[in-house]
C-alpha cells in the first residue's frame, strides 16, 4: 500500500502515490500526489515526479535545468491547515491547539465536530485521537461534506473519521451518550446545545467548546449552556504574534557628536551580509566602529481576531449508591 | 463503525487531584484513603469520600467531613435596573453585625452548625446599603461572600491543561513559566501523535515531556535528555499515569554526560559468598546497564519524529548537538519564557541550510467574564506565557543535493 497515512504515521521516503507538500516559501505551498511519469511545472522550472520518488521527505528537488528548487515535505495537520483549499473560514493553529488541549484530546477520545467546514480542524483532531479514538463530523452543506469525505479517503482517515451530511441545527447529531467532547462551529450554536448534551457521555466528565466570531453568539450560547446544566462556562480568545529579528547598529550618540556618520539603513547587499554574519554574531557583537545588537520586533501584520472560544463541562450523572 | 470508549475517569486511591476552593485558590493532594484533607476556612473532609467519584461536580462539605455533590446556582437573572450607586456611601457602619458577631458565624460555619447560605443571608439582611445596590452589584456582593464562606470545592483531574494551569498560577518557576496555550501550540507544532518518537529536553520539571506522553500511546516513545545523573521530571508524577506503562515502554531518559557514552559489556560477577544485598545490587546495576544500552541504541537510531526543547542552556548549542538525530521534514520546537534567550537561536536557524520556515512566536491569551449583560475581559490576566521558535528540519541529504546541483 503506497497511499500515505498522513496523520498517524510519518514515512521516511517518498513513494509513488504519496501526497507530498511542495514548499516554495512560507506563503507558497501546494500538495501534489506522486505519479510516475507526471511533471510539476511552475515558474521555478520542471520537476518530474520520477526524480522525486525515492527521495527522503525533507529533501530539496532541483528542476530539470538545475536552476530552480523546491522542498518536498511530509504532510501534517499543520501544513494541511496552510494548504487546504478554503471552502469556509478555517481554524488556525492557536485556536486548534488551545481547543485540543482544553478538551483533553488524546489517543482513544471520541469527539463530535460540527460543521466540518474545510476540514482543517478535523485533520488535527484525528491526529490527536488516533489510532483508537474516533471523530464524528457533521456538515450541512452537501458539496462541502462530499469534498471533505473525499479528502478523508485520500488521506487514509476513514478508520478514524466518519463524516455525515446532516443539518445538526435542525436534526441534532443523532448520537446518544458516546462523546468525550463536542466542538461546535455553527452560526447558531445555542440551537445545538441540547443535542450536544445528548451526545455526551454521562458516565464521565464531558467537555464542549463553541467557536463563534461574535460576542452576541457567545452570550446566547452561554445562556443555553447554563440552561442545559453545563457548568464552569469560560470564554477565551487566543492569538499568536510573530516576531522578526534583525541585527542593527545601535551606536552611542557620542558618534554623532563627534561627527561620525552611521549608516542605519542597510542596502541590500549589506543586509544580506549582515544576515549571514548574524548567524555567528553574539547578542552584542562589535562590527566596525558601531556596536551591533540583535533586535526583535513584532511582524507588521497580525491576525487581530478569529473567534471566541466558549468552553463548558457537563458533570456525569450521579448514580445512587 | 462504533468506536469503543475509554474507561470513565474515576478518582482512585493514590491519585493526585487538584482541589479548587471557592476563593479560586487551589492545591494538589495525593489521595490516601485514611487521610483527611484540610482546606482551612473552607472545611475539612475525608479523602476516602472522593475515591470512586468522577470529575465535574462541586462538592459541599458536610458536618463530619462527608461530601455531597452540589448543583451550582448557574447564572443569576440580574438585569439592568433603575438602581445605581448615587445613594451609596462607602460606610463601614452599613454592616450592622459587629466583628465579633461575624467571627461567631464563621466558627459556627466551620463546625458545620450553620450553612454558608445562612451566613450570607444574615450578612445581607444586616447590610443597610444592600437594598440600594443595583442587581449587578447585589449579585457581585453575594458572589464575593460565597468565595469567603462556602464550604465547597471542585476536584479537578490532573489533565495536562489543568496541571499546567495550576503550576502557571501557583509555581510558574517550576515549569519555566509555560502557559497552557503556549504548551498546546508546542504539541501541535511538534505533530505529536500516537506512535511518534520524540526527542526532548525539558528543564521545566517535565511539564512538556509529560504532555508529550499523554499524546502518544503504544508504540510511541519520548526520550528525555537531562542534566545530572537522574532526571527531575516531577510534573509527570502528578499525571496519574500507570507507572510501569510509562517507565518501561514510553519514557526513556539519558543524562547529557552519557550522550556519547560507549557501552562496555556488563562484567560484574557474583562470588559464592555474595550477600543478598550484593545480589540485588548487581541486579539493579544490570537493569541500569541494559536500560542505558537500550536508550543509547534508540537515540543513535536517530530519525526522530520531533525535537522539543525547553532548556536553561543556550538552545542553539542544544540544537547543534541534537538536530542530527532529527528526521527529515520533522519539526524542531524550542520554548523559552524569555524572547531574548531565543534571538540568537532564531537568527542562526534562519541562516542554517538544514532548517526551513523558521518562526519566532508569542501566544496571547485573554479570558472573558461571560454573564448576562456583563460580558467583558477579566480585569487581571497573565503578563506573558512564553515564546516558541519552530522550524522544519530538512533531510540530511538536502544540503548535499543542493551543493552538487549548484
Amino acid at each position: 500500500m503506497s497511499a500515505v497515512t498522513m496523520l498517524h504515521q510519518y514515512k521516511t521516503t517518498i513513494e509513488d502515490g504519496d501526497l507530498v507538500v511542495v514548499y516554495i516559501n512560507p506563503e507558497s505551498m501546494l500538495t501534489i500526489t506522486m505519479k510516475k511519469g507526471s511533471v510539476l511545472n511552475n515558474k521555478f522550472g520542471s520537476f518530474p515526479h520520477d526524480k522525486m520518488i525515492g527521495l527522503k521527505y525533507g529533501s530539496m528537488a532541483t528542476s530539470l535545468n538545475g536552476r530552480g528548487f523546491v522542498y518536498l515535505l511530509h504532510p501534517t495537520p499543520e501544513l494541511w491547515t496552510q494548504v487546504v483549499p478554503h471552502r469556509t473560514q478555517i481554524l488556525y493553529l492557536p485556536d486548534i491547539s488551545f481547543i485540543s488541549l482544553y478538551l483533553d484530546l488524546k489517543p482513544g477520545k471520541i469527539v463530535i465536530e460540527s460543521g466540518t467546514g474545510s476540514g482543517s480542524f478535523s485533520h488535527s483532531i484525528a491526529r490527536s485521537i488516533a489510532p483508537t479514538g474516533h471523530l464524528y463530523t457533521f456538515e450541512y452543506h452537501e458539496l462541502r461534506a462530499e469534498t471533505a469525505r473525499k479528502e478523508f479517503i485520500d488521506h487514509n482517515l476513514t478508520e478514524i473519521v466518519t463524516i455525515e451530511h446532516r443539518d445538526v441545527l435542525a436534526n441534532g447529531f443523532g448520537k446518544v451518550g458516546i462523546a468525550d467532547a463536542v466542538f461546535l462551529d455553527l452560526p447558531a450554536p445555542w440551537d445545538a446545545v441540547a443535542s450536544a448534551k445528548e451526545a455526551l457521555r454521562r458516565d464521565t466528565i464531558g467537555r464542549v467548546c463553541s467557536f463563534s466570531p461574535c460576542i452576541e453568539q457567545v452570550q446566547r450560547t452561554a445562556l443555553a449552556l447554563d440552561e442545559h446544566g453545563f457548568a464552569d462556562i469560560r470564554m477565551y480568545e487566543c492569538l499568536v504574534r510573530d516576531y522578526e529579528v534583525r541585527t542593527l547598529p545601535l551606536p552611542d550618540i557620542e558618534e554623532a557628536i563627534g561627527g561620525q556618520k552611521v549608516n542605519f539603513k542597510l542596502n541590500k547587499n549589506d543586509r544580506k551580509k549582515r544576515k549571514l554574519e548574524s548567524g555567528a554574531a553574539s547578542l552584542a557583537g562589535q562590527s566596525g566602529t558601531s556596536s551591533e545588537v540583535m533586535l526583535s520586533k513584532p511582524a507588521d501584520q497580525a491576525r487581530g481576531h478569529t473567534s471566541y472560544l466558549t468552553f463548558a463541562i457537563l458533570a456525569p450523572e450521579v448514580t445512587s449508591e | 463503525m462504533i468506536a469503543s470508549r475509554l474507561d470513565p475517569t474515576v478518582i482512585k486511591s493514590g491519585d493526585h487531584v487538584i482541589i479548587r476552593m471557592p476563593s479560586s485558590n487551589a492545591k494538589i493532594i495525593s489521595l490516601k484513603p485514611d487521610n483527611t484533607v484540610s482546606l482551612g476556612k473552607f472545611g475539612t473532609f475525608k479523602a476516602s469520600e472522593l475515591i470512586g467519584k468522577t470529575f465535574g461536580h462541586t462538592y459541599e462539605i458536610e458536618k463530619g467531613g462527608s461530601i455531597v455533590p452540589h448543583t451550582l446556582a448557574g447564572f443569576d437573572n440580574a438585569d439592568i435596573t433603575e438602581a445605581n450607586n448615587k445613594e451609596i456611601l462607602d460606610d463601614p457602619k452599613a454592616q450592622k453585625l459587629t466583628f465579633q458577631e461575624i467571627e461567631q458565624l464563621k466558627t459556627m460555619s466551620l463546625s458545620g452548625d450553620m450553612s454558608a447560605q445562612e451566613i450570607i443571608a444574615s450578612l445581607t439582611e444586616n447590610n443597610e446599603s444592600f437594598d440600594k445596590k443595583t442587581e449587578f452589584s447585589k449579585s457581585k456582593y453575594i458572589l464575593r461572600k460565597q468565595k469567603k464562606f462556602m464550604k465547597s470545592f471542585v476536584p479537578l483531574e490532573t489533565s495536562v491543561y489543568n496541571l499546567c494551569n495550576f503550576f502557571f498560577e501557583f509555581n510558574p518557576g517550576k515549569i519555566r513559566g509555560i502557559r497552557p496555550d503556549t504548551l498546546s501550540q508546542i504539541l501541535s507544532l511538534a505533530n505529536v501523535y500516537s506512535n511518534a518518537r520524540v526527542l526532548a529536553v525539558d528543564d521545566g520539571q517535565g511539564m512538556i515531556i509529560g504532555s508529550l506522553l499523554t499524546r502518544i500511546s503504544k508504540g510511541g516513545q519520548v526520550i528525555g535528555i537531562h542534566d545530572g545523573d537522574v532526571s527531575n521530571y516531577d510534573a509527570i508524577r502528578y499525571m496519574n499515569f500507570p507507572a510501569e506503562d510509562i517507565k518501561d515502554h514510553r519514557l526513556y531518559t539519558l543524562p547529557w554526560s552519557k550522550l556519547y557514552h560507549t557501552m562496555e559489556p556488563f562484567t560484574e560477577e557474583l562470588t559464592e559468598d555474595s550477600s543478598i544485598d550484593d545480589r540485588s545490587g548487581r541486579e539493579r546495576r544490570l537493569r541500569g546497564h541494559t536500560r542505558l544500552s537500550e536508550t543509547l541504541d534508540t537515540v543513535r537510531r536517530g530519525e526522530f519524529d520531533a525535537l522539543v526543547i525547553s532548556t536553561n542552556y543556550n538552545s542553539k548549542s542544544v540544537i547543534e548537538r541534537l538536530a542530527p538525530y532529527l528526521g527529515g521534514s520533522r519539526m524542531l520546537v524550542v520554548y523559552d519564557q524569555s524572547k531574548d534567550a531565543l534571538l540568537e537561536t532564531f537568527a542562526w536557524l534562519r541562516q542554517s541550510p538544514d532548517f526551513l520556515n523558521v518562526r519566532l512566536t508569542e501566544s496571547w491569551l485573554r479570558e472573558y467574564q461571560v454573564l448576562p449583560s456583563r460580558t467583558h475581559p477579566m480585569m487581571n490576566t497573565s503578563g506573558g506565557g512564553g515564546f516558541i521558535v519552530s522550524a522544519i528540519h530538512l533531510a540530511s541529504t538536502a544540503t548535499a543535493t543542493a551543493t552538487s546541483s549548484s
